[in-house]
């Protein structure tokens, strides 16, 4: 039979493939509450732009034989006696959280790569955040210089517009050459030549056409420009100016004796992902970095994590740092405000921390976010006193969401939320809570 | 590319090596050769038919090797050949030309096995499947769009979780519900006849009428009055809230299931014979001058690649076409029976021959009759097993670094043989049996694993009833062993239960 060399035909796999990768994106999706939590991302180096996750092969489930419990293994083929190694995978770069996901023997998993920015995304999708709307985000104006933007009437010869003021003048030609044929009832030849003859003005052209004076003898209609005052065009310049968005982080950590590793990478974790989040919000985003016990200071990020004091804690002088800078440095004119207050809970003083973050609510700051940070407690363990008096002061209400406590305000004009920590699980539900920032938005 | 003259003389090529394959005693046929894009031939490989429906899990397969063979040039795809009533096979345009020498070659050895195989045989007695896969990708298509990709996707995903629970023997023949269920009846009636009329009223005998009895009225309403295997046949006949067009996929993938089912149980005797064949045909043709020393050498280093030991896998090119060696070797020196097995002296057993000259005619029935499962039983002697230098391994998680480290654990060819046969014995595919549509009275859907001393794998149960679930849209329960117990486990579309 002879060999044949069939039509090409269109390529099927590339779709379907593609299903199969969205379907991997669903996967990541639910493992988010995870993956977040993994501290390869949080505390990741170089802050490259791509993570690895490990993620489970998908498959279609069929009825197969075996038990998990089982040793997983095989038959192979080749040299090497009872309890000779043949091979080994190395667990480099798996990216495992200390729950070590993925590094079961036999389990199919695969590694994917995804961008970070991907997954924030896919965390907004999943939390099923609504797009932000512009209203919700102050914008500064900035000056650009100038730029051409659209055609005037009117201007200076250099901004002339030579191709559309030409177009203009032929309209124009044309306009005249039919009113000449109507007026004088002449053929168009004639009118034309009558009209070349004196230069294109119309009354002159018609005088010639009613005294038979035309003399030029054209052969056929070449359209040349006639311009009146009207139908010069320029280029219209403006002024450039554009909107930015902009917003700063008040990252306020309590780092009294009682805050221990273990908390604060809660805080980390948190402020990590929150400081993703408005990246993706607003054009420029700066975190200033607030360590408090009895006094508060500005610190840098290392330090911010790595700083441990003794002594007791008074919330107040955090916040009145806050309120300092942004009277200073940030007004909420033109900055987004984000307070981030990571604390176990402990104050010497509650009402004059109330009394203060008073005052920032009064600066109008976009939000005021407390992260009470108890890790292995229970939710019937409850609030820590401070919380309790914030709760009072400013008319907090409880509401369960994604069996997180989470507390708010009816009042608008306290943004407030305040979340309890107690186990990894919750920073999924804290962060998405967060995000739903349009709760305080206009009506 | 191949060039036309290339091409000129492929052809030739393919003419001889059908005529070879002739003087060796293979059956052949024509054969439709077709030069592709590797991309091509990878579709085609991750689709199972020329052209098919679309699904993820193709895609997925398709993206896989895609991306080795992109990335790392390895992997080339260079056989695909279809059990069709005109076998069709591809070569890859971009391949070596030897390569696609040896490919023609080995596509004859399948052929042969096509035609000769009773499993291969029955495969293509299911009408015209490539034609049929080719409609449903069309019919597939239509449902989409009028029904939406998402809901075809579901309906397709739930059908291939159980298209491979067929009969376990592939050979046997669909029974009408209801002349089974006259049959038994039947059989049940005659047995109360039987008693009836052996006259003496013991006790005993009015309980055994009783009972007869009893099983008698049951089977009236009971469905199925036997158990089921074909799942996708009892669903597409039973399953109570499908709709027409669902229906029609079921009734597809089983189509094409059912013409698969029997490639799977000699997956390592048909690699074997191409393999064991391409050798011979490729020698011949070096002999006769048709091949260049060149090319020779190509073809040799190829050979040496696909034929590589494995060390964590049975590499079916490996051990298949060893298998035919070996038999033939034996049947030809008469190194079987009772005399060669009861001689204890190695050094009179290693220069055994008697010239019994049966190798070739057994090799051929091997190919004609024979399973992988019965290969294994019948050929894998412990002499074997050494020669391929067979063990068992195990993965285990390095505490200190983390790593998987593989390791040998085995090398007794009892064990191996023992794990080898415990594996072919179903083809890995545990028992299923449709015990009752109307479970409870309530519509649910009621199936028992026939449980041999292996027990489910749980991620994959709950997945595979949910996917029942999905089809059946009422209560599942499968009646299974966890622990050495059994147990009933029940899907209702949002929870497990499990009851003793």
């Amino acid at each position: 039979m002879p060999i044949v060399i069939p039509d090409v035909v269109a390529e099927r796999g590339k779709a379907d493939a593609k299903r199969h990768r969205d379907k991997q994106r669903e996967v990541i999706k639910k493992r988010l509450p995870e993956i977040i939590s993994e501290e390869s991302i949080i505390t990741r180096k170089g802050k490259g732009k791509t993570v690895r996750v490990p993620i489970k092969g998908i498959n279609i489930p069929i009825f197969r034989h075996g038990s998990n419990k089982k040793r997983i293994g095989g038959i192979g083929q080749g040299d090497g006696k009872s309890g000779d190694v043949i091979g080994r995978r190395s667990a480099q770069g798996s990216g495992r959280g200390k729950k070590g996901a993925g590094n079961e023997p036999g389990v199919d998993y695969i590694e994917t790569e995804i961008e970070m920015e991907e997954l924030v995304e896919m965390m907004i999708e999943d939390l099923g955040l609504p797009r932000l709307k512009e209203k919700d985000v102050r914008e500064i104006v900035v000056e650009m210089g100038y730029r051409i933007r659209g055609t005037q009437r009117t201007g200076p010869q250099v901004l002339l517009k030579k191709r559309e003021t030409a177009r203009e003048g032929i309209k124009r030609f044309w306009q005249i050459l039919r009113g000449l044929e109507r007026e004088t009832g002449k053929d168009e030849l004639m009118c034309y030549r009558a009209l070349k003859q004196v230069g294109g003005i119309a009354p002159e052209a018609r005088d010639l056409l009613d005294n038979d004076a035309v003399t030029r003898d054209d052969k056929e209609v070449i359209p040349f420009p006639i311009l009146e005052s009207d139908d010069f065009r320029y280029h219209k310049i403006e002024r450039d100016t554009d909107l930015h968005s902009r917003a700063v982080v008040f990252a306020l950590m309590d780092v009294s004796y009682s805050m221990d590793t273990d908390k604060k990478y809660f805080a980390r974790s948190m402020l990590y992902w929150l400081t993703e989040f408005l990246r993706k919000l607003y054009e420029h985003v700066e975190v200033r970095f607030i360590v408090h016990h009895t006094t508060a200071r500005l610190v840098e990020e290392e330090d911010f994590f790595a700083t441990g004091e003794s002594g007791g804690t008074i919330c107040a002088s955090a916040y009145e740092l806050v309120d300092n800078l942004i009277e200073t440095e940030y007004p909420t004119s033109s900055w987004n405000v984000y307070v981030w207050h990571s604390s176990d809970g402990d104050d010497y003083d509650p009402e004059a921390s109330s009394a203060m973050l008073r005052r920032l609510f009064a600066r109008s700051i976009n939000m005021f976010g407390f992260c009470e940070i108890q890790p292995g407690t229970k939710s019937h363990d409850g609030i820590s006193g401070l919380f309790q008096s914030f709760r009072s002061a400013f008319g907090l209400t409880e509401a369960k969401e994604d069996d997180l406590n989470v507390h708010i305000s009816d009042d608008k004009s306290f943004p407030f939320l305040g979340v309890v920590l107690r186990g990894k699980e919750d920073i999924h539900p804290a962060i998405k809570a967060f995000l739903k920032q349009d709760r305080w938005a206009e009506e | 590319m191949m060039t036309e003259k290339e091409l000129k003389r492929m052809e030739s090529l393919e003419a001889r090596i059908k005529e070879i394959a002739e003087e060796e005693g293979l059956h052949t046929t024509d054969i439709m050769f077709e030069v592709v894009p590797a991309r091509r031939m990878i579709e085609a490989m991750a689709y199972h038919f020329p052209t098919n429906f679309s699904h993820w899990t193709f895609g997925r397969d398709y993206d896989r090797t895609r991306t080795i063979y992109d990335h790392t040039g390895t992997g080339i795809p260079y056989e695909v050949v279809w059990n069709f009533e005109t076998p069709r096979a591809f070569l890859v345009a971009s391949n070596p030309f030897t390569l696609n020498v040896l490919t023609i070659a080995h596509v004859y050895g399948h052929v042969d096995h096509f035609l000769r195989n009773r499993y291969f045989q029955h495969g293509r007695s299911f009408a015209d499947i490539a034609e049929e896969a080719r409609y449903t990708a069309k019919r597939f298509r239509e449902y989409e769009n009028k029904y939406g990709s998402e809901s075809v996707e579901k309906i397709i995903d739930a059908a291939l979780t159980i298209q491979w629970q067929q009969h376990p023997d592939p050979f046997h023949e669909e029974v009408d519900t209801e002349q089974a269920r006259a049959y038994l009846m039947q059989k049940e009636k005659e047995k109360i006849r039987a008693l009836q009329s052996a006259g003496i009223s013991a006790k005993e005998t009015h309980e055994k009428i009783a009972a007869a009895e009893e099983r008698l009225r049951a089977l009236r309403d009971k469905l199925p009055p036997e158990p089921v295997f074909d799942l996708l046949k009892f669903a597409i006949d039973h399953a109570p809230k499908l709709r027409n067009w669902e229906r029609d996929v079921l009734r597809r993938i089983r189509n094409q299931a059912r013409a698969l089912a029997p490639h799977r149980r000699v997956k390592m005797l048909a690699e074997g014979w191409a393999t064991y064949w391409h050798e011979i045909i490729m020698r011949r043709l070096f002999d006769e001058g048709l091949l260049t020393p060149e090319e020779h050498g190509v073809y040799l280093d190829f050979h040496a690649k696909v034929t590589r030991e494995n060390k964590r896998d049975l590499n079916v090119y490996c051990v298949g076409p060893m298998i035919f060696k070996y038999v033939k070797h034996r049947w030809d020196k008469g190194r079987l029976g009772k005399s060669y097995d009861e001689c204890t002296d190695p050094r009179k057993k290693e220069r055994w021959d008697i010239g019994a000259g049966k190798g070739t005619e057994k090799i051929f029935e091997v190919s004609e009759y024979y399973t992988d499962r019965m290969s294994i039983e019948e050929f894998f002697t412990d002499e074997f097993i050494h020669g391929m230098k067979l063990y068992i391994y195990e993965a285990m998680r390095d505490q200190a670094t983390g790593d998987i480290v593989y390791r040998v654990i085995e090398r007794r060819a009892k064990v191996i043989r023992r794990m080898l046969l415990n594996g072919y014995a179903l083809y890995n595919m545990p028992v299923i049996s449709v015990r009752d549509g109307n479970f409870a009275d309530q519509g649910e859907w009621y199936l028992r694993h026939h449980y041999q001393g292996s027990e489910l794998e749980v991620r994959n149960r709950d997945g595979a009833l949910g996917g029942l679930h999905y089809i059946w849209r009422r209560k599942v329960h499968l009646e299974t062993v966890i622990d050495d117990k059994p147990k009933l486990v029940s899907f209702d579309g949002e929870d497990f239960s499990t009851d003793e």
